[in-house]
């Protein structure tokens, strides 16, 4: 049976990507997946060895006016619910602000609109030291984020199915909107890196509800700790109010982000190597 | 005059920077990262206004709709389908672009608000200037509505700071839009600058001007190098330092704790908004 694990945080900067990678480095045969699409650092740390396959995203096409068919009646401008008809002289434009609904191809009276295909960002696939990973890169600015998250994911699905490997590692987003609950949808484990901080818990008491609402079961690493007790205190309480496991703890230490900004992971620095194999083991013990 | 704080890198520090920016110029402090807000832990609001925010979504009127499953062919978002003789929406794929109202023979299909989220009005009792907090329905999948909701209301009369979303994708786009002036925080690791260059092709497309501050900096030499090749000064570096850390677990706001930080970064502001 294949699982599939997402790493959370709600807030940003709260240690993702530094977690997945030494997870993703330590388990025997992974699948990683960056769910961060337009701000994936997952391949800085895993560098992949081997690009095996790069192709285009598309999403959802694009308005396109025939200028010289229309006659500026403003019918497309008055529809569209984004903003994206402006008037340029006598003629009609689209704006980057389109979102593809064809409301706009539909009005028009001239029928001078046309939907088109329209690339909003970019898939990669590659081999890494233990497995693979799945990745991209959302053009930056653009819509459809959250459709790209679902899109890797099924990449990284069908790969698992082929390759017969039976673990995916989703490094998610921050937040707890679109891009986190397209990381989320039928995962079977989640695990939380908490940041010791007043945002930290604020934003895991958005995302512990949100986990509650799909039913899945979390585990706890506290990240940056041991700095304010009374933070720490009701961290911890608010970790069990929400039925959430503590599986490790890091604490705020200088050597960590000098290691990272080397590129090396947790794995490389001895005395936390055994706290990220015992999230490791709790992980799958929990997967059964 | 508006000036967002963003950055590509999550947990960079715009709610810190935003949070002094708006005590050190007095502004009013605009929370648009909607799906985690934060900086009311810091700026400490007092008598809060609430209003509630919605999107427009189809409502269909079951005693005039044939179920002829055209509304559901022509959905570009997939959001409405059709079982059986009924057409039901699901409300997380809709995107409220009125195809749907167009195309029924029947006139079945009206707007209904559906609420996103909350917008609460305060005053910091750290700084007396007004907050502004968008706080998104936690599971809605409409964050960038809510900020365009709220950014389309906003009347900036003295100086406003907007506290962004962290990424590159809409959101961020939709919080840098009204902006005069963008601070773009960045955390020098290659993290941190892989993720600004993002950024920087958001701004450079959408021709705003910029003031980018290193943020959590043990050293700045590789970010600089990066600037420098993309024309842009580094205009003012805020160190990683534990008594930070500590002053914002404490929940203050940083140019409170310590005032000499930030003198970097104001005058770099305050030059350009004397620009304007």
């Amino acid at each position: 049976m294949m699982k599939q694990i997402a790493v959370m945080s709600g807030k940003g900067g709260a240690g993702k990507t530094s977690v997945t990678a030494a997870l993703a480095k330590l388990l025997p045969a992974v699948i990683a997946v960056d769910g961060d699409v337009n701000a994936s650092n997952l391949p800085i740390l895993l560098k992949p060895q081997q690009m095996l396959r790069e192709s285009d995203f598309f999403s959802m096409d694009i308005a396109q006016i025939d200028t010289s068919q229309c006659t500026a009646c403003g019918e497309c401008e008055k529809i569209c619910a984004f903003g994206a008809i402006e008037k340029e002289g006598d003629t009609y434009n689209v704006a980057d602000d389109c979102e593809g609904c064809a409301a706009c191809a539909w009005v028009c009276p001239q029928k001078c609109i046309k939907m088109v295909e329209h690339s909003c960002g970019k898939k990669y696939l590659s081999l890494t030291e233990n497995g693979y990973l799945v990745h991209a890169d959302l053009n930056p600015g653009a819509d459809n984020s959250g459709k790209l998250i679902a899109s890797i994911r099924e990449d990284a699905r069908k790969l698992a199915k082929e390759k017969n490997y039976r673990l995916i590692l989703i490094d998610g987003p921050p937040g707890t909107s679109c891009q986190a609950i397209s990381s989320l949808t039928g995962v079977d484990l989640v695990l939380v890196v908490l940041e010791e901080s007043l945002s930290g818990l604020s934003d895991y008491r958005r995302l512990a509800t949100l986990l509650s609402h799909f039913r899945l079961p979390h585990l706890v690493v506290l990240n940056k700790v041991g700095i304010d007790e009374q933070v720490a205190k009701n961290i911890e309480d608010a970790v069990a109010e929400n039925g959430g496991e503590i599986a490790g703890r890091i604490p705020f230490d200088y050597s960590i982000p000098q290691a990272l900004s080397r590129c090396e992971t947790f794995l490389d620095l001895p005395e936390y190597r055994p706290t990220i194999e015992g999230v490791s083991g709790q992980m799958l013990g929990m997967l059964g | 005059m508006i000036i967002s704080v963003v950055s590509g890198k999550g947990g960079a520090g715009k709610t810190t920077i935003a949070t002094s920016l708006a005590n050190i110029l007095q502004a009013d402090y605009y929370d648009l990262d909607v799906d985690a807000p934060n900086g009311e832990h810091f700026l400490q609001p007092r008598d809060w206004t609430r209003r509630q925010a919605f999107v427009l979504q189809p409502k269909i009127d079951s005693a005039t709709c044939i179920a002829c499953g055209k509304c559901a062919k022509e959905c570009r978002f997939k959001a409405l389908y059709k079982i059986g003789e009924t057409v039901y929406l699901n409300e997380h794929l809709c995107h409220s672009c009125n195809l749907c109202r167009e195309v029924c023979p029947t006139g079945a299909i009206s707007y209904k608000e559906v609420p996103i989220g909350e917008v609460r009005t305060g005053h910091s009792s750290r700084t007396g200037a007004k907050v502004v907090v968008g706080d998104l329905i936690i599971g809605s999948t409409r964050g960038t509505a809510l900020i365009q909701d709220i950014t389309t209301r906003l009347r900036s009369d003295g100086l406003t700071i907007i506290d962004g979303p962290p990424g590159n994708s809409c959101a961020a786009v939709a919080a840098i839009k009204p902006a005069d002036l963008v601070v773009v925080v960045v955390e020098p690791t290659p993290f941190g600058i892989h993720d600004m260059l993002q950024t920087l092709t958001i701004l450079r497309d959408m021709g705003k001007p910029l003031v980018a501050v290193a943020n959590k900096a043990l050293e700045t030499e590789e970010l600089e190098k990066v600037l420098a090749e993309q024309g842009i000064e580094l205009a003012a570096t805020i160190g990683l330092k534990s008594e930070y850390h500590k002053a914002l677990l404490r929940g203050e706001v940083l140019s409170q704790a310590d005032a000499g930080v930030f003198q970097g970064l104001q005058q770099a502001v305050a030059r350009e908004v004397e620009k304007r």
